[in-house]
């Protein structure tokens, strides 16, 4: 079974659940963050590495929200931003965030008149932070959007120490700091 | 409704240093084997702001403030080099200390207690900023740096409300140095905070730039009229905390609010550096280095960073169609329906269709061409390069043989190095930063076999050719004595090799002599034999399986796809062929084809890259591609359509199972998959068995003679003309004359 089949098996098992459950029970549920998707690591064959998703109660929010349906067919991507590069405070880096993937043909063109850009993709500028990876995928399940989790990377930074400068090194001299 | 689930997790962030560090010894951060532990070290205990934090001993006081969630403001510290000392913003008050204390010179101690927001710690922090902004131009309108300006930020935090500057000579006056086509200096603005001079020094080798003068006299510069010839400079831009370097070819074009960011990974080397690509409107306007320690830290190359212009010339745009001698612009029906027409009249059967897949094609659309071809009873799948037309002397059947196994991160832990024919400077520029660091801080010997070069770090010269690794093969010479002798030795072995007509005999000697010494090459934790390619699509190539069968090989083809292939031979591509070219540029590939169709650059697609570690990485759409130019996968697939032979998926999602079908390490993202010893041993005897293969003696000649163009979109872009004119043909340019004016006299 391919990733995708296990995850559409995973999806329509969410269906159910949802039409199941009665709607106030649903929406008890959705105000608070339902845990994240534990990833099965136990499988029987070696085909089945797609997490084996357990039936969640979120409500899905577009029944009611009036959002086009089209969003629907759109994957989202959750990640965290990284640092700016350009500067060293941290750039509220710990936040996590959704954005839509930018469209092919209607996603941005330059305007002929005003040569501005203009844009026929209402979710172009919207992005969407949450303190959490789990609170973004909650949103991103009770919408009813697919979504794609970016991992996010591991900082190594060595303990640093001012007197590096200075170290009795007992070979050939490698370095000559110009600073 | 249909989740994405990512189906592998790793260990996300804490942001605690000391659970950081315990793992960056470890080769795979994932996978640690049972076999290797952790290097115990002993923790600190100190208190910041109220607030227990634990850190590795010999941490910096700035790392534990850090790490208990206290922001310290920096100008010289930066955690990737070496500490200065020399800026006193991260100034902190500490429990019996006279004076505050420089926060990222002071060691950590056990048991202190540490205030880092106390009206003394303000009061000394405004002294600062006083002092910093005396000397300092008020220009921030026309300053790039203007709304990404470490000093414009702190200053509104921690700077006073009013000035004392009454100084009726006026501010000092630097002239402006001229450091080539990338870096722009405006060095009034300059707080000399050195760490443009710390990067050049110890991670790109540039051991010109430095400081003269002291005090306020004090400059930074190249010391005689000189720009700074290295392929890492574009950093030193991001490094700056002030407008003082800004870079030349995005000056004036754009400010940071206005821009939008996409994440994603580059492609103009094998490294697959990740990068963010800031957009504005259908235009790209710059590309930054995004962090990541598995794979670029925080440095990018400048073909990466810069080439980005090129996104915008030569591009192709609409379906051509060539007419006599010139191309017509055509829909896409007519495109697609002359190549169904074309490959009908062209008579190709089976291995006749013929298709090259070049540098820059994408994974997803190896897939459907591969799929493609194969479903038209072809097996003569090309690579865009020497020898591509025949299967690789490496084979493809064990991973192992074509990757780099050690891992990016894992060179740090080499104690010596064997470079075989290739120059990661120029392969792979943020690899061998990594090179020059592990050479400075470690007894790290570096052997090199191949072109001489300069590699920012020095190395024993073993040779030119197969003989010199006969040489140390069999243990002549000093370097292979070090090499016996080292813990963990790493063989670097270049793309060319596998291009060299000595590139069976070539790899046959070094994995005879790999698995001669398994005991320390070939280990669970440690795989010291390591291939670095040089192109981006090369690894999931090979991974795919796109290479051509002996049979295949030997045919003369008549229908011939040509998937970004760029380098190809015009000479090798058969008088009477019929040739499609699908790509974004209009290059060589495009001269030759009979229909060109117009494909998306790697900044307006979302696809996934595999890098020289074997890592899959997915790429974001930042801008539409221009005009009618599609998807590339989705262009193979419409022409699927066409030629009669449908391919089976529809969308991405589908594509991708296809691809988890071949191989799932195409789509566990962001993770390396390391080869069992046992496997990659198999691997060896296969590469071993031809050891014996003659041996022509031909030189290892380095496969990029100029670093600045080495794909389409490089040779397209401009900067990229003017830094091979600047530091490859060593021309002088008329940007030299910046600056060299009079200047306007202040005092």
């Amino acid at each position: 079974m391919s990733l995708l089949r296990a995850c559409k098996q995973a999806s329509s098992l969410t269906r159910q659940n949802i039409a199941t459950s009665s709607i106030y029970a649903a929406r008890f549920v959705a105000t608070d963050a339902a845990p994240p998707a534990e990833v099965k690591t136990e499988s029987t064959s070696s085909e089945i590495v797609a997490p084996a998703q357990p039936p969640r109660d979120v409500m899905v929010a577009d029944v009611i929200s009036g959002a086009p349906s089209e969003l629907r067919h759109r994957a989202v991507r959750i990640y965290q931003p990284t640092r700016n590069t350009m500067q060293s405070g941290p750039g509220k880096g710990e936040r996590w965030r959704i954005d839509w993937d930018t469209l092919q043909g209607g996603g941005r063109w330059e305007n002929p008149l005003m040569g501005w850009a203009s844009s026929a993709d209402y979710m172009q500028g919207t992005k969407i932070t949450f303190k959490s990876k789990e609170d973004a995928i909650h949103f991103a399940e009770k919408q009813g959007w697919d979504y794609f989790v970016q991992q996010s990377t591991v900082k190594r930074i060595p303990p640093k120490n001012y007197a590096e400068n200075y170290v009795y090194k007992p070979n050939q001299l490698r370095i000559h700091r110009t600073k | 409704m249909l989740r994405l689930v990512s189906t592998v997790s790793r260990p996300t962030s804490t942001g605690l240093l000391g659970k950081v560090v315990a793992s960056s010894h470890t080769q795979n951060c994932t996978r640690r084997p049972f076999s290797s532990t952790s290097p115990k070290q002993a923790d600190i205990t100190l208190t910041v702001d109220g607030k227990e934090v634990t850190v590795p001993q010999g941490s910096a006081l700035i790392q534990a403030c850090e790490a208990a969630g206290s922001t310290i403001p920096r100008f010289c510290y930066h955690d990737r080099l070496a500490i200065a000392g020399n800026c006193r913003m991260c100034l902190v008050e500490v429990e019996r200390s006279p004076k505050p204390v420089a926060s990222c010179a002071m060691p950590a101690m056990p048991g202190s207690k540490v205030w880092t927001n106390t009206p003394l710690v303000h009061e000394a922090r405004e002294g600062v900023m006083e002092f910093l902004l005396a000397n300092h131009p008020l220009d921030c309108p026309i300053c790039d740096q203007g709304g990404e300006c470490d000093l414009q930020d702190q200053s509104m935090r921690y700077g006073s409300d009013r000035t004392r500057f009454h100084e009726i000579t006026g501010k000092r006056a630097v002239e402006n140095k001229d450091l080539g086509p990338l870096v722009k200096t405006s060095m009034n603005r300059c707080i000399q905070c050195t760490r443009c001079v710390r990067f050049a020094n110890e991670v790109a080798g540039v051991e010109e730039l430095g400081t003269t003068g002291r005090g306020n006299d004090m400059q930074i510069g190249m010391y005689v009229e000189k720009t700074m010839n290295s392929e890492l400079s574009g950093n030193i831009v991001d490094l700056c905390p002030v407008g003082a370097l800004t870079s030349k070819p995005y000056a004036y074009h754009a400010r940071p609010w206005e821009l939008k960011n996409t994440e994603s990974v580059d492609v103009l080397d094998a490294v697959g550096s990740n990068i963010r690509v800031d957009s504005r409107g259908v235009q790209v306007m710059r590309i930054q280095p995004r962090t990541n320690d598995d794979v670029n830290e925080e440095w990018i190359s400048d073909k990466t960073r810069y080439a980005y212009d090129g996104l915008k010339f030569q591009r192709l745009t609409t379906p051509l169609i060539k007419q006599g001698d010139r191309f017509v612009a055509a829909s896409w029906e007519d495109a697609l329906n002359a190549i169904a027409t074309g490959l009908a009249a062209s008579g190709a059967k089976d291995n006749e269709i013929q298709a090259i897949a070049g540098h820059l094609a994408d994974t997803e659309s190896l897939v459907a061409l591969k799929d493609l071809v194969n479903k038209l009873g072809s097996d003569n799948l090309a690579l865009d390069q020497v020898n591509g037309t025949s299967s690789p002397v490496h084979g493809i059947d064990i991973r192992s043989n074509y990757l780099f196994n050690s891992t990016i991160p894992g060179v740090e832990q080499a104690d010596a190095i064997l470079l075989v024919g290739t120059n990661p400077r120029h392969e792979a520029a943020v690899l061998n930063s990594r090179i020059r660091k592990s050479w400075l801080h470690t007894s790290l010997e570096v052997g090199l076999i191949g072109e001489r070069v300069d590699t920012a770090y020095g190395y024993e010269y073993l040779g030119a050719d197969a003989k010199a690794l006969t040489d140390f093969v069999s243990g002549k010479g000093e370097f292979a004595k070090k090499f016996a002798a080292a813990k963990r030795p790493l063989i670097i072995v270049g793309s060319s090799l596998a291009e060299h007509p000595d590139g069976q005999g070539v790899y046959g000697q070094l994995a005879k002599f790999v698995e001669a010494n398994k005991s320390k090459l070939v280990t669970p934790e440690w795989n010291g034999f390591s291939v670095l390619q040089r192109a981006a699509s090369r690894s999931a190539a090979y991974d795919i399986g796109f290479t051509p069968s002996k049979k295949a090989s030997e045919t003369k083809p008549k229908f011939i796809y040509l998937l970004n292939a760029d380098e190809v031979d015009p000479k090798s591509i058969p008088e009477n062929a019929f040739v499609v070219y699908q790509g974004h540029h209009g290059d060589i590939g495009a001269q030759l084809a009979d229909v060109c169709l117009p494909g998306a650059a790697y900044t307006e697609k979302s696809v996934t890259w595999v890098n020289t570690e074997g890592r899959a990485q997915l790429g974001r759409t930042a801008v539409p591609p221009p005009g009618a130019a599609r998807d590339d996968w989705k262009v193979i697939r419409a022409l699927s359509e066409i030629v009669g032979s449908p391919l089976p998926y529809d969308d991405v999602l589908t594509l991708r199972d296809r691809m988890w079908d071949i191989s799932p390490s195409l789509v566990r993202y962001d993770i390396t998959e390391s080869t069992s010893t046992d496997v990659a041993l198999v691997g060896l005897k296969t590469l071993s068995a031809k050891a014996n293969a003659k041996v022509s003696g031909e030189k290892f000649l380095k496969p990029i003679t100029n670093f600045y163009q080495t794909d389409v979109i490089s040779r397209a872009s401009v900067t990229m003309a003017d830094c091979t004119k600047a530091f490859v043909k060593n021309e002088k340019e008329e940007f030299s004359n910046l600056g060299k004016g009079p200047q306007a006299a202040f005092a």
